[in-house]
């Protein structure tokens, strides 16, 4: 019955309007009218500070001096007109930045893609992404079809931040989906070593381990078994991610009811039909919103690998406004590179939340 | 004696050990094709470890089973013959949730069998008629009462096209307004010649259905006789004190 009809039928009032809903809410008692009007008092002044700071009072133009920035009270946009291919594509080279773009472009195209749930059968999502990667990488580096060889070492801003972030949930998501099976295994060496693994990796910090990666490594092994020092990086940073991705899926293949497999097993299907087919894709459901998280702490962690050398968006910047004149306009540049961690973090878990309602009307 | 090949199930003394708790007794049974075997006994008495052990979801620890000619040993190849030709209907359905019914009938053909999907889907349309819930093959699991997923479980495991169907219960978790339409398919079945194990506890059930009722009792057989004289004149004690307590009520 809708709400009309009911009020219809037995003759209730109709819902309260506006005005009477934020009386009862807002303003019941005198203390809590003076904490409402504290609090949208403080409100409104972050607000209008913030609003001044950054449209009213600052200067828009891109052409603007740094002299008539410092003049105004604002913020100084001009700094990110001027600079933000330095943000976007680091050391990358002028006449090539539209290859970082169309990279960027792709990066998004292909988690966007892989978002959509026409596309969630494995081979579709392996499909996406190794080509999504493969295109990428060949943009990025080049050294074919006419586009000059760009090394990874000139890579930076937004482009390089993508690809870690990529390439780490690229390798670190499956893996941990053999680390969650392998810790499940019925021989106590393999459940036992593979537990000690995971939580060894969990307990130590990444920074650390992406040192260990970018400088302890190459002492340690073969010069045919040592790769770029980002793709050393990037590898430890995928571990980090699978040993905790790997402990979600683990809680996620608990939730799954043994009666599952039992099934599975008595219809005949074989380990890895019972494991592709039933265990995992209920299992992940389950793990779903960590799973979410965990894409998002990584995201953000990409920011990490400054330590060991590499122009991701967030040294990008500083670089952005490090030089030359611009170096009091710190705080704009800040500001964009946070808007732009906002847009893809908050949309990711933007996406998080309509999983889960959609999980939870049971359509998944 | 007939041809042991012949048999669909045959066990020979075989025994089932939890860690130091002797589960099942040494074990002898034998079922014919075609024929319908009722098992019944008290709770914790061995039915569902016993007739899991034929398709290999627990694992005997000594003794001899066989299932239509193939012995059931740590030869995998054999586990994967056995269970193709093995349906299971379970207690709690199991069906897979996240799965629509007709995805779930076709699954194990096609992955098993290699059967194409179009015939795959045409046998599956073909057992949800069987069972009468063909109008609900696109919807999800959740979206079914208890009876009618049990029906749906019992049409996916026909369409694997087994030779023996294992049931566990498969009424005891429904409330008593579907029991019947479950137990209707079952008759059904054995109408049609399925060779069928029932663990239940529906006497109707095995009065009319079964060609041999077997009672359990703490991991043992007690008795087997033919439903008339297992309802009418039980030999065994305990059977006649089960029997009065499940009919008596
Ligand atoms: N996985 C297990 N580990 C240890 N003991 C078990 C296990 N499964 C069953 N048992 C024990 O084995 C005995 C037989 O269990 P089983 O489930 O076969 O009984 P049942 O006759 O099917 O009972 P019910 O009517 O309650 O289903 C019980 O005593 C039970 O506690
Ligand atoms: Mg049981």
């Amino acid at each position: 019955m809708s709400d009309v009809a009911r009020h219809a039928v037995s003759g209730q009032p109709a819902p309260p309007g506006i005005g009477e809903r934020l009386r009862k809410d807002y303003f019941r008692s005198p203390q809590q009218a003076l904490i409402s009007i504290l609090g949208l008092g403080f409100f409104a002044w972050i607000l209008w500070t913030v609003a001044n700071w950054a449209i009213f009072s600052a200067v828009f133009d891109g052409d603007a001096s740094p002299e008539e920035c410092r003049a105004a009270s604002g913020a100084c946009w001009t700094v990110i007109a001027q600079r933000w291919r330095i943000i976007l594509f680091g050391l990358y080279p002028f006449e090539e930045q539209w290859r970082s773009a169309l990279a960027c472009v792709t990066v998004v195209a292909m988690v966007v893609l892989s978002c959509l749930p026409s596309s969630w059968t494995g081979k579709r999502l392996a499909a996406i992404w190794l080509i999504g990667t493969a295109l990428f990488y060949v943009l990025m580096k080049g050294g074919l079809l006419g586009m000059p060889l760009i090394g990874e070492e000139r890579w930076g801003g937004l482009a390089l931040t993508l690809f870690i972030f990529v390439t780490t949930c690229l390798i670190g998501f499956p893996l941990s989906i053999v680390l969650a099976l392998l810790r499940r295994s019925e021989l106590p060496v393999i459940s036992k070593g593979i537990g000690l693994f995971i939580d060894a990796v969990r307990s130590l910090p990444l920074l650390s381990i992406l040192f260990a990666f970018a400088v302890v490594v190459p002492f340690m092994l073969p010069q045919w078994l040592q790769a770029g020092k980002l793709y050393r990086v990037i590898f430890g940073a995928a571990l980090f991610f699978a040993a905790y991705q790997a402990e979600i899926i683990r809680g996620g293949m608990q939730g799954v009811a043994t009666g599952q497999s039992e099934a599975a097993k008595s219809l005949g299907l074989g380990y890895w039909q019972r494991t592709s087919r039933i265990l995992l894709p209920q299992a992940m459901r389950n793990a779903l919103p960590a799973t979410i998280n965990q894409f998002v702490i990584s995201f953000k962690e990409t920011s990490l690998v400054i330590v060991v050398g590499f122009f991701e968006i967030l040294a990008s910047g500083n670089a952005a406004y490090g030089t030359g004149d611009w170096t009091f306009a710190y705080r704009e540049v800040y500001a964009f590179i946070a808007l732009i961690y906002f847009v893809f973090v908050f949309s990711l878990s933007r996406y998080g939340a309509y999983l889960e309602r959609r999980m939870a009307v049971g359509e998944l | 004696m007939t041809n042991p090949a012949a048999r669909a199930v045959t066990i020979e003394g075989m025994n089932k050990f939890y860690g130091g708790f002797h589960a099942l007794k040494d074990i002898n049974l034998t079922v014919d094709p075609g024929e319908k075997v009722v098992v019944c006994g008290p709770s914790g008495s061995g039915k569902s470890t016993m007739i899991r052990c034929i398709n290999r979801l627990e694992e005997h620890n000594s003794g001899l089973i066989e299932v239509l000619g193939t012995p059931l040993n740590d030869d995998v190849g054999n586990i994967d013959e056995i269970r193709r030709e093995v349906g299971m209907v379970f207690q709690h359905f199991n069906l897979f949730p996240h799965m629509t019914v007709l995805e779930n009938c076709v699954l194990a053909p096609m992955l098993v069998r290699k059967t194409p999907r179009a015939q795959a889907e045409a046998a599956a349309m073909k057992y949800l008629e069987k069972v009468r819930i063909p109008e609900q093959a696109q919807k999800y699991p959740g979206q079914l009462s208890g009876g009618q997923q049990q029906r749906v479980a019992i049409a996916r495991s026909l369409c694997m096209g087994p030779k023996i169907m294992l049931f566990d219960e498969p009424t005891s978790a429904l409330d008593p307004e579907m029991i019947s339409e479950v137990l209707d398919v079952m008759v059904s079945l054995a109408s049609d010649g399925m060779t069928m194990i029932c663990v239940t506890h529906e006497m109707g059930f095995a009065r009319r259905v079964a060609d041999r009722v077997i009672f359990m009792d703490r991991g043992e057989i007690v008795e087997t006789a033919d439903p008339e004289t297992f309802f009418t004149a039980p030999k065994n004690e305990r059977t006649q004190q089960f029997l009065a307590q499940v009919t008596g009520h």
